[in-house]
């Protein structure tokens, strides 16, 4: 499943990515959102986007279009 | 050989906290050669010797994406081809080791000599994490020290890493980063990534609880501060006090300032004698250094709630609030603090394009600043719609001159806008530079830092971009004093004489002929001379000499158009000036009996005033920020050009529907 799919507050997984460019991947990577790592959707932002999210121990607000690119499972 | 450690590390390690811990006030601030990426760079005492200590630019990874993150590596391969010892200091979190462990792995896999702070090491005894230090220098193979930048903790033991040492560390093997290939630089990533995972694992022991106190607590704030309906009003109300902060707060202490050193001037030119040296120093000196010191109290408050935002936590969020609304024109939240704070003025604004990590956002966020409506305008605008706009107007029912004001403010924010959608299709344009954003833990602001990060803002500006301000100030004066047109100013003068050698002087009398005094030197003077040649240029606006020549003046500041407008008109020496330049410009003639200026005059000196950067402080300050010419040139050739334009269009549209 992708991430978008996942509801607030599950705990998930992150599996890998699917159809991000070479830069998103590389920068979330870096950011921290890699293969493995715990994420858990904590809230929408006022506009709806972006989403903030837990990821391992850190919090990252993540554009909501990249949320369908991220592939999870349920932790 | 000196010994140079530099600074690096993921954004929010608090790498400036320990380098402004470690250097104190010894700093200084320049660019990194051939971009606008800041270098600070300091120096500290450690066992006699001095270091030179360099703060780099955040790096998340070993694949640098953005012109900061290249700077760090190039800086790094530069460094290894000179005969400095360096030194690799890479700053860490204990919260975060897993992620911020991989820059120094995979730098000292590249042939770097590494060190490693972890920082922030109280807070992390607060999480409840423990690090075993002696365990993780083994594991990674380099030094590693425990601190907390914001107390001192640790800092101590840290020296005794970074002393300078009798041989330097070899480094011809080392990787030249800007001949990397991107192949090589993913093997050290991923290598990297999967040692550093190793590293954190052997040595952090994690409380049993699930999330770290830091982190639950902020996420309890956030569901308030980004609650979908109180956190736009609180970030609304943020920004309302900043904002007045920066128009209320400030205003006070420029207008102190500003009187008391009109009062030295004053005092000066009793105690001198009449001539070109008093004229010298109570009109082009000291006004030069009004127009410097003037703009420290706004620098000093704005950068005061932009440190305390940034070091809370807060900045991050509130640009995550807006990001979504500024995307679709190609910018994004970041931009939003410095485009608030150029409403009060465009020199704070465009140093506060400094928060910006990417560098090619921060150029467009520079060039685009100015177009907001600075509070210099102000006084141009209330003159311009109080003259020409009738007080009649009602439009629905409001006040016409007030919703001209209200439409000046919207003008300049559209106008940003529309430029911001244009550069999309320039080689300005970047791709969301970071479709993440990390969202620091909430912290509460160190005073002592905030002081310090205060203090490093204004006295940059004071230092550097000051003393151009005050050079051109005193050229601005000299067009305006000289040549003196002796034959132009010598009837006025006898006149003058006259009433001044009568027994009972009339003061009336005095004023008016003072007024004229004035206004005659300004027209034979370089400045005046220059209005009547460049007048054909701006006849197509409407525009004749005095204009112009009110408007070249306005270079120095905006408001200045109106004091300048005041002087030709003769009017310098009466109390209600400004109500009496809007007569004089309400009833000015042609020679023909024409009226010399009309709506349409006063259209397109709104529109060119709202687009041009009509401002030699804020040129000079982009050009501090940008390390360039190119840049102020660049937009003040196209600002100008626009406002030019529109100018004309606005003119020609408003004589048609008139």
């Amino acid at each position: 499943m992708t991430l978008d799919t996942v509801a607030m507050d599950v705990p998930v997984r992150v599996l890998g990515y699917a159809g991000l460019d070479a830069h998103d991947k590389e920068r979330l990577a870096g950011l921290g959102l890699r293969p493995g790592v715990s994420l858990v959707k904590i809230l929408k932002t006022p506009l709806r986007d972006p989403i903030e999210c837990l990821v391992g121990s850190q919090l990252l607000a993540i554009e909501a279009r990249l949320l369908s690119q991220i592939r999870v499972e349920a932790a | 050989m000196s010994r140079v450690v530099a600074l690096a590390g993921r954004p929010n390690t608090g790498k400036t906290t320990l380098f402004n811990a470690l250097t104190g006030l010894r700093q200084r601030a320049a660019n990194f050669a051939g971009c606008t990426v800041e270098k600070a760079t300091g120096t500290m005492l450690v066992s006699g010797g001095e270091v030179e200590i360099v703060d780099l630019p955040g790096t998340f990874s070993m694949l640098p994406q953005t012109e900061d993150e290249q700077v760090s590596f190039r800086f790094l391969s530069e460094c290894a081809e000179t005969p400095d010892d360096l030194l690799v200091l890479c700053v860490v979190e204990a919260s975060n080791l897993e992620n911020d462990l991989v820059l120094p792995v995979g730098l000292k896999a590249a042939g770097y000599p590494v060190a490693v702070a972890v920082n922030m090491i109280d807070e992390s005894r607060l999480n409840g994490i423990r690090l075993d230090a002696s365990e993780l220098s083994g594991r990674l193979g380099m030094a590693v020290a425990l601190v907390s930048a914001r107390t001192g903790e640790g800092l101590k033991k840290l020296e005794a890493v970074l002393s300078p040492r009798a041989l330097r560390a070899d480094l011809s093997e080392s990787l030249d980063f800007r001949r990397a290939t991107k192949k090589r630089l993913h093997e050290l990533q991923d290598d990297a990534v999967a040692a550093a995972q190793r590293a954190a694992a052997a040595s952090v022991t994690w409380p049993r609880h699930s999330m770290l106190p830091t982190v639950s607590r902020s996420i309890r704030i956030d569901r308030i501060l980004l609650h979908p309906l109180a956190g736009p009003l609180i970030l609304a109300a943020t920004m309302f006090l900043l904002f007045q902060a920066l128009f209320v707060g400030a205003q006070p202490i420029m207008n102190f300032l500003s009187d008391q050193i009109g009062a030295l001037a004053v005092l000066l030119r009793a105690q001198l004698p009449e001539g070109a040296v008093a004229s010298l120093l109570c009109d082009g000196a000291i006004p030069g250094i009004s127009a410097v010191v003037v703009f420290v109290p706004q620098i000093a408050i704005l950068f005061t709630m932009i440190g305390f935002l940034e070091q809370s936590g807060y900045l991050p969020r509130a640009g995550a609030m807006v990001d979504r609304s500024l995307r679709p024109f190609g910018l994004d939240g970041r931009v939003f603090i410095p485009f608030l704070s150029s409403f009060a003025c465009a020199i704070p604004g465009v140093m506060a394009a400094r928060t910006i990590p990417s560098e090619k956002r921060r150029i467009v966020t520079i060039l685009l600043s100015p177009l907001m409506t600075c509070s210099a305008r102000i006084p141009v605008y209330t003159l311009l719609i109080t003259a020409f706009v009738p007080a009649t107007f009602h439009p629905l029912g409001f006040n016409g001159q007030g919703v001209v004001m209200a439409a000046m403010y919207a003008f300049g924010i559209v106008m940003a806008l529309l430029l911001a959608l244009a550069m999309k299709y320039t080689a300005l344009h970047e791709q969301h530079p970071s479709p993440a954003t990390v969202l620091p833990p909430y912290r509460v602001p160190s005073a002592r830092e905030l002081a310090r990060y205060v203090w490093a803002r204004c006295w940059h500006f004071l230092s550097r971009a000051g003393q151009v301000i005050f050079t051109l100030s005193l050229v601005l004066w000299a067009l305006a004093a000289f040549p003196r047109d002796a034959a132009r100013l010598a009837p006025i003068e006898a006149e003058l004489a006259v009433v001044l050698s009568s027994p009972a002087p009339d003061p009336g009398a005095e004023r008016v002929l003072r007024g004229r005094l004035a206004a005659a030197h300004i027209e034979g003077s370089a400045l005046g001379r220059a209005g009547r040649f460049i007048e054909p240029v701006f006849r197509p606006l409407g525009w004749d000499w005095r204009v112009s020549v009110a408007s070249l003046s306005a270079l120095a500041a905006r408001e200045v158009f109106v004091g300048t407008l005041g002087t030709i008109y003769a009017l310098g020496g009466e109390s209600n000036a400004e109500d009496g330049l809007i007569s004089a410009l309400q009833g000015a003639k042609n020679e023909n009996g024409t009226r010399r200026y009309t709506l349409a005059t006063a259209a397109s000196l709104l529109v060119f005033f709202a687009i041009a950067l009509q401002c030699i402080s804020t040129i000079v300050t982009v050009r501090r920020e940008t390390g360039s010419w190119k840049i102020p040139a660049l937009q003040f050739s196209f600002l100008f050009s626009l406002a030019y334009a529109l100018a004309f269009a606005s003119y020609r549209l408003t004589l048609f529907f008139s």
